[in-house]
């Protein structure tokens, strides 16, 4: 592509007999006479022939949660002209908070950000076996447990250091552009212009739109980027006495069962100073009620004198939406449907596909030299489809496998008990690398893994002969 | 349903000279017959506003007991104080009920209408072994706290008090594998017969996992030909005996149709694929929904890569139209 590109700049220099025809420079600033020429010039079957901008690109990104702000953030700091619309600056979205290790590396996170390293586990089978996993962690390894408010606070400060336009606002509508040159129209409510006659409601136009607004996205709604299956997760924020809050120190639980869930898992995770308890299910809405009871009655002796301070629910995207992308608008994060299954983990993913669509976004305009083409968001899905799709796959695997029934769940905890298995676990959920492992070991795990799916499922028949 | 029977014992003369309350809102009992008042007959009152009740009485003893009513206006009770209560009242009543055989106090029976209501507030089981009481009510006590932790208790929440699983073979957390010798061996069959029990029990009952008593039973304890012996064996005499069936008409229809003995048909390659086939479908489908489990597997497990690849069939119509 950028060959063509270069070979074009120099015929037209050549033809205005202008002196900047320096094949090395890429970044020339074109003058308007050769936009003109050029577009006699221009050879359409290239998807990715570069266009010409006189001033710097125009990126909006909607929503100002992890996706939002390290993509305005890259955005910023590549030389775009960045708008990041926000419409609740003090959000606290209900939200397990649970970061990998490899995000405070990749995003520079500062330490006092993270209220609790996580660095035990404990898996509750349905028949209340109980497994510790954790023990093969390094001392410097933990997951990290964050308050998102202070976490996407600190990404939309750090955005805005490096440029990016801070909108406290609700974005209404946008406008498809009617050419491949012509700006999105954005339409938001600006909640710090209230007064006036309009009413506070204003319009940007930006060349390209990145749309991190969460599970409800209104981008998307504008692409029409199609539904997706959702989980609904409940939870509880639970005060309980100090003595019973030193268990939950650096422990996070885990409880799997059929009274728990149908589909997904029970937990109770420490926060700053209280646990939330909660669960999720996908197809089993109406009855997440009782779930939450069910989650409450095993963890009953743990959590006993406490006090619910809180409840809260949120959707959880089950896979992605169909299209993820429109000519110049993308999204990202949970508005894309970036959440892994059988963990349901989706901040990491949400702050790096910003990250990365917003690199994309900066290469394929030459840090803001050039318009950005349907194809170079292209990219961004491409890298990102080929980075993550192995973790996606065998988490979705995971699932299908071990959420499946009962006795796949008591298997599943067995399974948990195994050494190798948590270094694969942590491994990969850490550092977000699927990582190949011993051959021998992986072999093992298998027949141990059929072995205990088999004996659990050879007890759920004895089982069912019990109740006949 | 066995109603329950909240009983609140009084010194005979403590607080009784002036009664400042309306007889005909109370019905009082004076039971003389103290024996057993296990399963008394319900006196179901309604809409009785006990705090009337609280200044005549100078025991603090009866202060509580009231507290324990869960009747129609529970919402008068503070439910901070129902936990003391429960505790206190039962180690009084333990107190009184030794007392029982010397006194004969009257004593006032409020009953609850046991049908009526499920409420959770603390309930009496007369007549059950004080050590059994103060159990139960420990239970009932820590429910009623972790369930919820605003005023209003929660009444569909709670369950009536059901023990935990126990089996005298299960200690520690885990089968006692020396409660299950038989000949000198271990029975593994029990072993499983009772897991299976427990599991059963606990997915009608779900408990509470809890850190003092945790329970560390792996079912590969339990050595690998004993599953086999029991579960795999039988599935695969079923399953060869099938495959015989089948296999012996088939070579029979051959025979019949093409004159080719068993010996030359297995030279054969269409023969064989037709002896591999009919193997895979005696081992894959042993019952009839087994066809829609198999076809809704194979859709399974390619429908995660479908919704991914969505968006790339996007592109390819969106391209094309643009050349």
């Amino acid at each position: 592509m950028a060959s063509i590109a270069l070979n074009l700049k120099t015929f037209v220099g050549l033809r205005q007999a202008s002196p900047e025809n320096n094949p090395i420079t890429a970044l020339a600033k074109p003058s308007s006479t050769t936009t003109a020429a050029r577009k006699q010039l221009r050879i359409n079957a290239a998807k990715t022939s570069p266009k010409v901008t006189g001033r710097n690109l125009r990126v909006a990104v909607v929503g100002g949660g992890p996706a939002g702000g390290s993509a305005a953030e890259t955005l910023a700091k590549g030389g775009i002209e960045t708008f990041l619309i926000e419409r609740k600056l003090d959000n606290c979205k209900p939200c397990g908070g649970a970061i990998p290790l490899c995000m405070v590396g990749e995003f520079d996170l500062p330490l006092d950000i993270i209220d609790r390293r996580v660095t035990k586990m404990k898996m509750i089978s349905p028949s209340n076996v109980a497994v510790d996993i954790g023990q093969t962690l390094k001392p410097h390894e933990y997951i990290g447990m964050v308050r998102r408010e202070v976490l996407d606070a600190f990404l939309r400060d750090r955005a805005a250091t490096a440029g990016a336009t801070l909108i406290n606002g609700l974005f209404l509508k946008m406008e498809m552009p009617s050419s491949k040159t012509a700006p999105y129209r954005l339409h938001y409510t600006d909640y710090n212009a209230k007064t006036g006659v309009s009413g506070g409601k204003k319009t940007l136009e930006v060349d390209a739109v990145i749309g991190a607004d969460g599970a409800n996205s209104r981008i998307a709604k504008s692409i029409n980027a199609g539904d997706y299956e959702y989980a609904i997760a409940f939870q509880e924020r639970v005060k309980i006495p100090d003595e019973k809050m030193k268990y939950y120190e650096d422990l996070a639980e885990m409880y799997v069962g059929d009274d728990v869930s149908p589909d997904f898992y029970g937990w109770v995770f420490p926060k700053c100073d209280h646990v939330a308890v909660g669960t999720g299910t996908v197809s089993h809405k109406p009855d997440i009620k009782k779930f939450q009871l069910a989650t409450r009655l095993r963890a009953r002796d743990k959590i006993a004198g406490g006090k619910i301070i809180r409840v809260e629910a949120h959707p959880i995207p089950e896979h992605p939406r169909p299209r993820r992308l429109l000519d110049r608008a993308a999204l990202v994060g949970d508005a894309a449907g970036y959440v892994t299954k059988c963990s349901g983990e989706g901040i990491y993913f949400a702050a790096k596909s910003g990250r990365m669509c917003a690199e994309a976004i900066v290469e394929g305009s030459e840090n803001g030299k050039r318009m950005v083409e349907e194809g170079d968001l292209r990219k961004y899905l491409e890298k990102w489809d080929k980075t993550y799709w192995p973790t996606y796959k065998v988490l979705d695997v995971l699932q299908k496998l071990f959420y499946r029934s009962n006795p796949a769940r008591e298997a599943f905890v067995e399974m948990c008990a195994d050494e190798y298995v948590q270094k694969m676990t942590f491994d990969s959920y850490l550092y977000k690398k699927v990582a190949p492992g011993n051959p021998i070991e992986d072999l093992k795990l298998a027949v141990n893994t059929i072995g205990s799916l088999v004996r659990a499922n050879a007890l759920r028949r004895e089982m069912d002969k019990l109740s006949v | 349903m066995a109603p329950k029977v909240y009983v609140v014992l009084l010194n005979e003369q403590s607080c009784w000279q002036k009664p400042r309350y309306k007889t005909p809102k109370i019905l009082r009992l004076r039971i003389s017959h103290r024996s057993q008042c296990s399963e008394l007959t319900t006196i179901s009152f309604s809409n009785f506003p006990l705090e009337n009740l609280l200044p005549p009485f100078c025991s603090s003893l009866l202060t509580m007991s009231i507290a324990l009513f869960s009747s129609p206006p529970a919402t008068h009770l503070p439910s901070p104080s129902s936990p003391h209560s429960t505790a206190k009242t039962q180690l009084a009543l333990r107190h009184f009920i030794s007392l029982r055989p010397k006194k004969q106090p009257p004593f006032w029976v409020f009953a609850e209408n046991g049908a009526g209501s499920t409420s959770t507030a603390a309930i009496v089981e007369e007549d059950k072994p004080a050590a059994a009481e103060e159990k139960v009510s420990e239970d009932k006590k820590e429910e009623s706290l972790g369930s919820n932790g605003s005023v209003a208790v929660d009444a569909t929440a709670a369950p009536a008090p059901v023990t935990a699983f126990q089996d005298p073979r299960w200690i520690g957390g885990t089968w006692d594998l020396t409660q299950f010798q038989k000949d000198g061996k271990t029975d593994w069959d029990a072993v499983i017969d009772a897991e299976a029990r427990r599991r059963k029990w606990l997915q009608d009952n779900p408990e509470s996992s809890n850190n003092d008593n945790p329970i560390v039973f792996d079912t590969s304890i339990i050595p690998w030909w004993a599953w086999i012996k029991r579960y795999h064996l039988p599935e695969a005499e079923l399953l060869n005996g099938r495959a015989a069936m089948i296999g012996f008409f088939m070579a029979y229809v051959v025979d019949s149709l093409t004159g080719v003995g068993l010996v030359d048909q297995m030279g054969n390659f269409f023969c064989k694929t037709l002896l591999f086939v009919a193997v895979v479908g005696v081992l894959v489908i042993r019952k009839n929904e087994d066809i829609e489990t198999v076809k809704k597997l194979l859709e399974e497990s390619t429908f995660y890569d479908k919704q991914w690849q969505a968006t790339w069939q996007d592109e390819t119509s969106s391209s094309s139209m643009k050349d």
